[in-house]
């Protein structure tokens, strides 16, 4: 039965797997169990997944409640097609390393910039009021 | 002689001493202390008592407000709620914010209420809405929250107050905020409206109508409504279709025929399907006299569903009863034929729907029975084999149960509830129409079989008029206001000064020069847009209503072009200053090109002319935004109509050709900016074609005009000779008339180069 053709509505998507990208970054991947007026969801069995270049790692979860507002954008996952991906599974503690050094670098490279614009009597201006990704 | 100067001993002395000026004390309070307290006299002592008694109240009949002392406890009679009834003066409340009230009958009534905690009390209030409801509010809009059938259901909220002590959810009501029934607040409430939700399974919301045109809705519901107002609502369109009410008492029925029998049934022998007399006998007799129609495919199909956690059930009753019925032997056999055509009556009836919809409703019941029957309880909407198996093994599915679903799904209807669609949600409006009207086409051609899209109809409820006004309490020091959603506070005071002329700069008379400007297109823009409207509106209008519509858009029109032209008071258009400072903002230039199909060919005219004088002052100002091309199809069509007079003038605006031909005329600036623009020299093109139609077809023109057509065209030729082709723009269009129109005035050979330059 369609619910509600021609809007979006999240009831056809439960009970399914899917994708969920939150405002801070982190990227979930859980069954759909539950759903409200705001877009609150409930995962079961989720994982979330870090990606660092090509390589990416999962952190079993559990069950999540997310509240509507943090979610940037969610999609279904094609459970055949989930396994064909370029991108190279490994273990979590490796993708935490990875993940630092990442992080590392571009900090340091943040750090190179604001020096260099200092030098020029520039500014950039901060981002507070935006969100951090 | 004070207190304080006498010492406290046990003196007899001192304490006569202090008896005395008790005394003198006391002979400030005769009635406690004085004559009535010494008084052994138990006769005078009860007549004094009685002339006390009758003072408050004698006092009280003579004038309200005064005795309030003796009062406070007062007509025990009274209730709470109807004295605060009595507070509140304005009687035609219109804000829901906001408690009841009541036209008093004796507005003499002191408040001692109000040493009650009265605003805490939320079974107070509730109490309130009791009595209250049960009386005439004519204009009154909390009723409008609640249910279509009004009458009866607050005969029903008489009956059972316990049900309304407590809030429903954990929300309190509070003054200021809408009532609790009105919204929808956390979870699904525990206590469903079970029967009704047993409609819903069968016919879920919303509504799938392939409706061609928008159809409007009855109102049966106010503004608001919670969910669980829509499901308790047994005729809501929102449900689907109707159940008959046959049904929701027979299921209640049966729901409690099953709670009762419920161990007795359990002990029935699980066969597939088949039921013995004697068996049927007991379940008949379980459910009752009353209802004689009981159906066991009723049973087994409705209660199935109902009844998912009794599990024990649905083995039992899942099974297909349709090959079970001829098996059974004559004797019985005449009671059950009797009751075989029973599940026609309670099937619901579809006759009314759409045939999609049909489908859709059967096929739900196809698979909630296949649901039941595998004791799996996934909604597979993918119907493949793959899809059902993983569903199968997932035991976490379907945690979110159906009518939690309904119940979302309900609020997202709710939310696109509206009055006037068109104005809400415009562009989704548009946007389906454009496809239906694509679809419509496809069809028309004869496109293979159709695609049958379902169409979301979102509910339409009716516009209800509320002018609120605050409520205002008696009794209170000036007036107190609630404020409340629908009425809030005004907390700023935001006075707008204008500044005198003499201070400005010449900047700031500039800014303020464009900032008029801007608001002028503004004004203008939602002019347009209401004129543009008027088509629909016409359409839906009663017929009475029409001429005043017409007469309204003509209005509209009228202000539209003395906003564009300015208002010169002089009875020709002096300058064309205002025009120009429109033109020179590129809303102004889509403006003026969407207004132009609304004005009389005169006004049309008119523009047009403006334009042409200015064109080059245009075409600077334009050239960052390239705007300017838009206009050029609302020109053309106003060209179509203009007489040729007109036409020529135009050519002359446009060129800036002097009437005579003199021999040395200086370079033609004029002339040049337009034909190095594509606007302007396709603008040119246009009205040299049109002309040229205009020559062909009309056979005896003026003479007049025809000389000074001809001279312009010779004039023009010459120019557009002397410019270098690569001066030329490119213009948009190239009317084909334009060859035939030149070989009247130049020869052969500049002929040719004209046609290598066009």
């Amino acid at each position: 039965m369609n619910y509600m053709p021609g809007t979006a509505s999240l009831i056809q998507d439960i009970d399914k797997k899917h994708l969920v990208l939150l405002r801070d970054g982190r990227t979930l991947i859980g069954y759909l169990r539950s759903i409200d007026q705001f877009a609150n969801l409930v995962l079961h069995q989720t994982v979330e997944r870090i990606h660092v270049g090509k390589k990416y790692g999962d952190i079993p979860r559990g069950i999540f409640v997310v509240r509507g507002e943090n979610v940037v954008l969610l999609g279904e996952i094609d459970l055949e097609k989930e396994s064909d991906t370029p991108l190279q599974q490994v273990s979590i503690e490796e993708i935490l390393e990875e993940q630092r050094v990442e992080q590392q670098a571009k900090q340091e490279s943040e750090k190179l910039k604001m020096q260099a614009l200092k030098e020029r009597g520039l500014s950039v201006p901060r981002a507070d009021t935006l969100d951090e990704y | 002689q004070s207190l304080e100067d006498c010492p406290l001993d046990e003196d007899e002395d001192a304490f006569q001493g202090l008896g005395e000026e008790d005394e003198d004390i006391d002979q400030f309070n005769d009635d406690t202390f004085g004559a009535g307290a010494v008084d052994d006299d138990w006769q005078e002592a009860h007549e004094r008592l009685a002339e006390l008694e009758d003072k408050p109240v004698a006092n009280r009949e003579q004038d309200g407000p005064g005795g309030e002392d003796s009062d406070l406890l007062g007509e025990p009679e009274d209730t709470l709620a109807e004295r605060l009834t009595r507070l509140v003066i304005d009687s035609e409340l219109e804000d829901p914010a906001i408690m009841q009230a009541v036209q008093t009958k004796v507005p003499t009534q002191q408040p001692g209420g109000l040493n009650s905690s009265i605003w805490d009390s939320s079974a107070v209030l509730r109490r309130i809405r009791g009595p209250l409801l049960t009386q005439e509010m004519p204009s009154v809009s909390v009723l409008d929250y609640a249910l279509p059938q009004r009458p009866p259901q607050s005969r029903e909220e008489e009956r059972d107050p316990s049900e309304r002590a407590l809030p429903r959810r954990s929300s309190s009501p509070v003054i200021g905020s809408p009532p609790v029934r009105a919204v929808p607040i956390g979870t699904p409430p525990k206590q469903a409206a079970a029967p009704n939700f047993n409609q819903q399974i069968l016919c879920p919301k919303p509504v799938h109508i392939r409706a061609t045109m928008p159809q409007r809705y009855p109102a049966p519901y106010g503004e608001r409504m919670s969910p669980n107002q829509l499901c308790n609502v047994p005729n809501s369109s929102l449900l689907g279709h109707p159940f008959p009410h046959s049904v929701s008492p027979v299921l209640t029925h049966l729901q409690r025929a099953q709670l009762l029998g419920g161990a007795q049934l359990c002990s029935l022998p699980c066969q597939a399907g088949r039921m013995s007399p004697s068996q049927f006998a007991r379940v008949s007799g379980l459910v009752g006299s009353p209802l004689p129609s009981v159906n066991p495919k009723l049973l087994q199909g409705r209660v199935g569903q109902m009844m998912s956690p009794a599990s024990g059930f649905r083995a039992f009753f899942g099974a297909p009863p349709a090959p079970s019925q001829p098996q059974h032997p004559p004797g019985p056999a005449s009671h059950l034929q009797s009751l075989r055509p029973q599940p026609q009556m309670f099937r619901p009836d579809t006759t009314h729907l759409h045939p999609q919809h049909r489908r859709l409703l059967h096929q739900r019941q196809q698979q909630s029975r296949n649901q039941h029957r595998s004791l799996n309880g996934s909604v597979g909407d993918r119907g493949g084999h793959r899809s059902s198996q993983q569903e199968r093994k997932d035991p976490y599915a379907n945690l979110m149960l159906q009518r939690e679903k309904d119940w979302v799904s309900k609020i997202q209807m709710m939310q696109l509830q509206s009055t006037d669609p068109y104005l809400d949600d415009y562009y989704y409006q548009n946007y389906f129409q454009k496809l239906e009207k694509l679809a419509a086409a496809q069809e028309v051609h004869g496109d293979g079989p159709k695609k049958e899209r379902t169409k979301l109809i979102t509910p339409q409820v009716a516009k209800l008029e509320h002018t609120y006004k605050p409520v205002q309490f008696e009794g209170s020091l000036g007036k107190l206001t609630v404020s409340s959603v629908n009425n809030p506070r005004k907390m700023i005071d935001a006075v707008v000064t204008s500044r005198s002329e003499d201070d400005e700069t010449k900047e700031k008379q500039v800014r303020d020069k464009r900032r008029q400007t801007l608001v002028t297109i503004e004004k203008t823009y939602s002019l347009l847009l209401d004129v543009e409207d008027y088509e629909r509106r016409y359409l839906l209008s009663l017929e009475g209503e029409r001429p005043a519509l017409m007469g309204e858009r003509k209005q509209k029109i009228c202000d539209m072009y003395d906003n564009l032209r300015g208002k010169a008071p002089g009875q020709d258009r002096p300058s064309d200053d205002h025009f120009m400072q429109i033109m020179c903002i590129r809303k102004g230039k889509r403006l003026v090109a969407r207004i132009l199909p609304f004005l009389s060919p005169e006004q049309a005219a008119d523009v047009l002319m403006a334009t042409a004088r200015n064109l080059p002052f245009l075409i600077k100002k334009d050239a960052q935004d390239e705007v300017l091309p838009c206009l050029l199809r609302p020109f053309s069509h106003v060209l179509y109509h203009l007489p040729l007079g007109t036409v020529t003038s135009l050519v002359q605006q446009l060129t800036n050709l002097p009437q005579s031909a003199t021999a040395s005329a200086p370079t033609n600036l004029h002339l040049t900016a337009v034909l190095q623009n594509k606007f302007g020299l396709s603008l040119l093109y246009l009205v040299l074609s049109r002309g040229e139609e205009l020559q062909s077809l009309d056979a005896n023109t003026e003479l007049m005009q025809d000389n000074q057509w001809t001279e312009l065209m010779l004039m023009a030729t010459r120019e557009l000779l002397r410019i270098p082709q690569a001066a030329l723009a490119k213009p948009v269009s190239t009317p084909s008339n334009l060859i035939s129109l030149f070989s009247r005035y130049v020869d052969q050979q500049k002929l040719n180069l004209l046609e290598t330059k066009l």
